[in-house]
Order: structure tokens, then C-alpha cells, then sequence
């Protein structure tokens, strides 16, 4: 559930979530912001971004906004996993309340190219670049985000808890 | 325990937390803006589905559309009106004002209080000694909404000391920039910010305003200033509501970082993004169309002083356009009461209803590709305005006026000195 592999792209530093999503796209189609994602830093992003590939970015990935629509967008365009030097405490709650596994690993950026295929493990923080070689081991997940990534999400998260009061 | 200790031990029914735990906490407050609204209420009712548990915690207030521009706009304004009514929960129409100051305004945030918004700027509201920070959508509707709770990591405090004076023309916004820069973009990831030390102290509350609304640009979690008399006696101004002030025991702080902003220039961020910040005189020279006091950073009665004070003997340059957003409906009101609506409007700037202005164009504010913003806005990244081509840059009132009046960026002190 949470060691994963995927083709990488690689991003820069304090990449805002008005890249990943236009604000003047938010009220359209998830199709339509999937279409736009991320396409003023790669233009070749939004077309050949694959069910699976990994996203590397530096340091304070997602800063801005803190619409959750931002993680949602690139959930929905089957990108498996983000993994940043450090993230914009925002989306990294967005994340793992959509459902979209998030590991902090500094170092990542000098590890990974584009293309690269890499194994993240979010529990353990273990990160592995199969193309080059080279592992780093990045911050474990907490256990209360890995409980609501095994739940799914916020949502159900949330209900099992009050059921359970 | 710090303040941000004590705040969430007391919203969590516990006697002490440590920071690096997570906490399920009561919130207060829950602000929500006409944008994030609508996603936040979609989310509530298509996929958690449970009763509204305390409606008079949550507010919302229409402050990217003054008006709807397009037919989707208002089909989505009247789905947020629709919401409102359906949950009983407070709204406050388009031409209410900048959701912050509408919030304070109307005596809804209180020191001491655990204040969730989906706007990444409510952090401001620790300006009042509030612990408050921005969540995002799904915390509000699948935990905030259905059971008056949001989950925190206790975050690390680091204290931030500003001493010293200021010059001439230089405004606790130039202090406020200057500061994002010296912190970073993502400088501060996860800390509470404590803004202290005399040069806060001595700032009036809604100058201090200033400082905690940076907190999200640096990447902090929650920004705040422990509570004082000024801070009692601008609650007291706009509600009898009870309250508890907090204030921290002077322990569990991170770090110290110590400022003096003796000498320190007007401050302007530059393109592309918050952490691009230079001395005016670096800056000063660039062409620019559009000016703007307005947005989290401007549009308050104080901004909008400051700009007729550049303007009483002069005009708005020709090639510009100088748009002005008061931040609530008060301060429009206060600024007919002195005379500054008609004398700003005479010195060339056109005025725009209370809202949040040109943020992100969502009814004012777009820009061509060769087109230059100057305004008090929080926010300059490429695309947020238009074309991604086109270039903001964000400074106090003083000197978004003075440029204004150049028709270039242009330091203040040149003018009024």
C-alpha cells in the first residue's frame, strides 16, 4: 500500500498550486484542470503523464493556495506519489486526506532525473533510484497519516472514528 | 508551554501537549471564502453527508466576486447562498469586504480562540493572539463541518524579536516584505511564528496585521502576537463576546531570530514570486499600468490615508490606472466620513467595491502579457493575473501610490521627503 514505483518528473523549488491547477480552471471539469497541470513549468506534462509516474520536486512543493483541488488534480492524473524536498503544510494535509501518498525526503532533487524510475516506500521514508542507483532514506510518515491513507482518506477516516467515538 | 501550547491543549480537553503530536482540537471559527467555499460545501454534501454540527462557527463571506462576472460565477454564488441557508451558517453577500477584516470586523475572531479558514491567509488572525491557520477542503468538510474539529501537528515555535525604528515612508508592509525575504519562501515550514519585541509592540493592531499575514509565504504553519492591551482594546471595539487571552510562558521556543529595522528602505517584491524582495530603489524605474491598494495587504483605512496623503497635491499619472479596494465595508465608510473618497477620486483612482480586489483575477484585475501591477496585493506569481507573462510587483500603500502618480515604480521618499 505504501512502497510504490514510478517513472519520475522532476520539478523545482517552491512549485505554487497555481501551476499544478489555473485559477481560472477551478470550477471547471477534473479533465480540464488535468489537461492544464502543471503545463507552465512542462508543457509536456498534462499529455504524457502516466497512471503510476512519480513526482520529484525541491523544497516547498505546493506552497500557495490550499485548496485541496491541487492534489486532487494530480491524483486524477495518475501520478502515485510526490515526493519533495519539502512540502507547503497545505498540500501536504490535502495529500493525505485525498488519499495521495507524500514523502518528504531532503536530498531527492540531486538523486532523481527525469525519467528516472524510482521506488518510494512512504512508511519507511526509503527511497530508491532503480535507474542510476543511490537510496536516501526520507522522513517516516506519521502513523496518524498513514492510518488515514490506509482508510482512504479524510473522509472515511473521519466517520471510523466517530463511529468508534 | 508556549502559547500555541496552551491554545491547542486547552481546544483538545487536554492538560499538555508536546510539539510533533497530533491533536484532534474544537475550532472556533471556520472562514470560508466564496472559492474554497463552494469546493468545501460540494465535498460536505456529495461525499460526507452529515448534519452541519455547529452552524454559528462557520462563516462565509463573498470576497472574490464583488459581483459575478459570468453566468457560472453567479450559478456558483447562488449554490454558496443556497449552502448557507441550508446549514444556517453566516454569510456575508459580495461587497462585504476582504473575508479577514470582514471576520475581524464583525468581532468573530476572539484571542485565544483555535480560528480555521480555506483562505492559506487566515493566519492573520493571529494578530489578535488567535491560534489560526489555513486547512484545506476536506478538513473542513470531514471534520470541521460534521463534528467542530480539525487535526494539528503541534508546531515548533520560533520567535521572531523586531526591534528598532523606522525611517521615513517606510510602513510596518515594507517591514512586513523585508522580512519574507529575510525568512524565505519556505524559510519557516511548519513553525508557528511569535512576532514580538518592541517594534510590534509599539505598532497599532491593525499595523501588526501586517506581519502575521506572511506567514503562509514562509511556509509557517500559524503566525501570532501574544495578546496586550491594544489587542483588548480593539476586541473590546467590536464585540462584548467573552474571551480567555492566552499568553505563552516564555518556554519551548525553537529558535529566537532577532531583527533591527532601523534603516531599513521601502521594501518592493519583485517578479516572480514573494521571496523576491529588493530595496524601492532596486525596483524603481519599471513601467507601470495598473496600481492597487487591495488584497490582504491593502485596502485599509490606514492605506488608504497614506495614499491621499501622496495625492492631496497631485495627480495619477496618465497611463495608469489606480484601482482602490477598500478592505471592508467600514473603511469605505470612514473614508466618505474624511473626505478621502471624493479627493481620491478627483486625484484620478477609480474605487472598486469592498472585496478582495484583483486577487487572482476573479472579477477585476487581469493583465496582458506586457502589462505591470503594482499593488499592496500578498501574492505575485506568474499566472495568477492573466497572462503569465505580465508582471506584479507588491509594496506598501505609500509607495503603490507614489508609482501610481510616477507611472513607474518609484520610491515614495522622492516624493514626500
Amino acid at each position: 500500500m505504501t512502497a510504490l514505483t514510478g517513472r519520475c518528473w522532476k520539478f523545482g523549488d517552491n512549485v505554487p498550486t497555481d501551476a499544478i491547477v489555473r485559477s481560472d480552471l477551478v470550477f471547471g471539469s477534473m479533465s480540464e484542470m488535468v489537461a492544464h497541470a502543471l503545463e507552465h513549468l512542462n508543457p509536456r506534462f498534462p499529455g504524457e503523464v502516466r497512471p503510476g509516474d512519480v513526482l520529484v520536486a525541491g523544497r516547498h512543493f505546493g506552497q500557495s493556495s490550499g485548496r485541496a483541488i491541487a492534489a486532487r488534480v494530480l491524483k486524477a492524473a495518475g501520478v502515485s506519489c510526490v515526493v519533495a524536498e519539502t512540502f507547503a503544510r497545505t498540500f501536504y494535509r490535502n495529500g493525505f486526506e485525498i488519499g495521495l501518498p507524500l514523502l518528504e525526503c531532503p536530498g531527492v532533487a540531486a538523486l532523481v532525473e527525469d525519467g528516472d524510475v524510482l521506488g518510494v516506500d512512504v512508511a519507511s521514508g526509503e527511497v530508491v533510484n532503480e535507474t542510476r542507483g543511490g537510496r536516501l532514506r526520507g522522513r517516516p510518515t506519521s502513523p496518524f497519516l498513514l492510518e488515514m491513507l490506509a482508510a482512504g482518506g479524510l473522509i472515511p477516516l473521519a466517520a471510523r472514528l466517530a463511529e468508534e467515538g | 508551554m508556549n502559547f500555541v501550547q496552551k491554545v491547542l491543549a486547552r481546544a483538545s480537553g487536554r492538560a499538555s501537549v508536546e510539539p510533533g503530536e497530533v491533536v484532534v482540537a474544537e475550532v472556533d471559527r471556520i472562514l470560508l471564502h466564496d472559492l474554497s467555499g463552494y469546493l468545501t460545501a460540494r465535498v460536505f454534501e456529495e461525499e460526507v453527508g452529515r448534519p452541519m454540527r455547529y452552524p454559528d462557527r462557520v462563516v462565509m463571506v463573498f470576497d472574490h466576486h464583488f459581483s459575478p462576472p459570468t453566468e457560472e460565477r453567479a450559478r456558483v454564488l447562488q449554490e454558496n447562498r443556497r449552502f448557507a441557508r441550508r446549514h444556517g451558517i453566516r454569510l456575508f453577500d459580495c461587497g462585504s469586504g476582504n473575508i479577514h477584516h470582514v471576520a475581524v470586523g464583525h468581532g468573530l475572531v476572539l484571542p485565544g480562540a483555535v480560528v480555521v479558514g480555506s483562505d492559506s491567509h487566515t493566519p492573520v488572525h493571529g494578530t489578535l493572539g488567535a491560534f489560526a491557520t489555513g486547512l484545506g477542503n476536506y478538513s473542513h468538510a470531514a471534520l470541521g463541518m460534521p463534528f467542530g474539529k480539525a487535526w494539528f501537528r503541534v508546531p515548533e515555535t520560533v520567535r521572531i524579536e523586531l526591534r528598532g525604528e523606522t525611517g521615513p515612508c517606510v510602513t510596518a508592509r515594507d517591514v512586513a516584505q523585508w522580512l519574507t525575504g529575510e525568512i524565505g519562501e519556505g524559510g519557516a515550514i511548519y513553525a508557528a511564528l511569535e512576532l514580538a519585541g518592541p517594534y510590534v509592540e509599539g505598532l497599532e493592531v491593525m499595523d501588526r496585521w501586517l506581519l502575521p499575514l506572511i506567514a503562509v509565504d514562509v511556509g509557517a504553519k500559524s503566525a501570532h502576537v501574544e495578546p496586550d492591551a491594544r489587542t483588548d482594546a480593539f476586541v473590546r471595539a467590536v464585540t462584548d463576546a467573552p474571551f480567555e487571552a492566552v499568553r505563552g510562558d516564555g518556554d519551548n521556543v525553537a529558535a529566537v531570530r532577532r531583527w533591527d529595522v532601523s534603516g531599513l528602505p521601502p521594501m518592493v517584491t519583485c517578479p516572480p514570486t514573494v521571496g523576491n524582495v529588493r530595496p524601492v530603489e532596486e525596483a524603481a524605474g519599471a513601467p507601470v499600468q495598473w496600481a492597487e491598494l487591495g488584497g490582504h495587504g491593502g485596502g485599509r483605512i490606514e492605506d488608504i490615508r497614506l495614499a491621499a496623503s501622496v495625492l492631496r497635491d497631485r495627480r495619477v499619472h496618465p497611463d495608469v490606472r489606480f484601482n482602490i479596494v477598500p478592505s471592508s465595508r467600514a473603511a469605505f465608510a470612514q473614508a466618505a466620513r474624511e473626505g478621502l473618497v471624493e479627493a481620491l477620486h478627483e486625484a484620478g483612482a477609480t474605487w472598486f467595491p469592498p472585496s478582495a480586489g484583483s486577487n487572482q483575477a476573479i472579477n477585476m484585475g487581469a493583465l496582458a502579457a506586457d502589462e505591470t501591477m503594482i499593488s499592496t496585493h500578498a501574492r505575485n506569481f506568474p499566472g495568477r493575473n492573466g497572462s503569465p507573462e505580465a508582471r506584479m510587483y507588491l509594496a506598501s500603500a505609500l509607495t503603490v501610490t507614489a508609482s501610481a502618480v510616477a507611472g513607474r515604480v518609484a520610491d515614495p521618499r522622492e516624493l514626500l521627503a
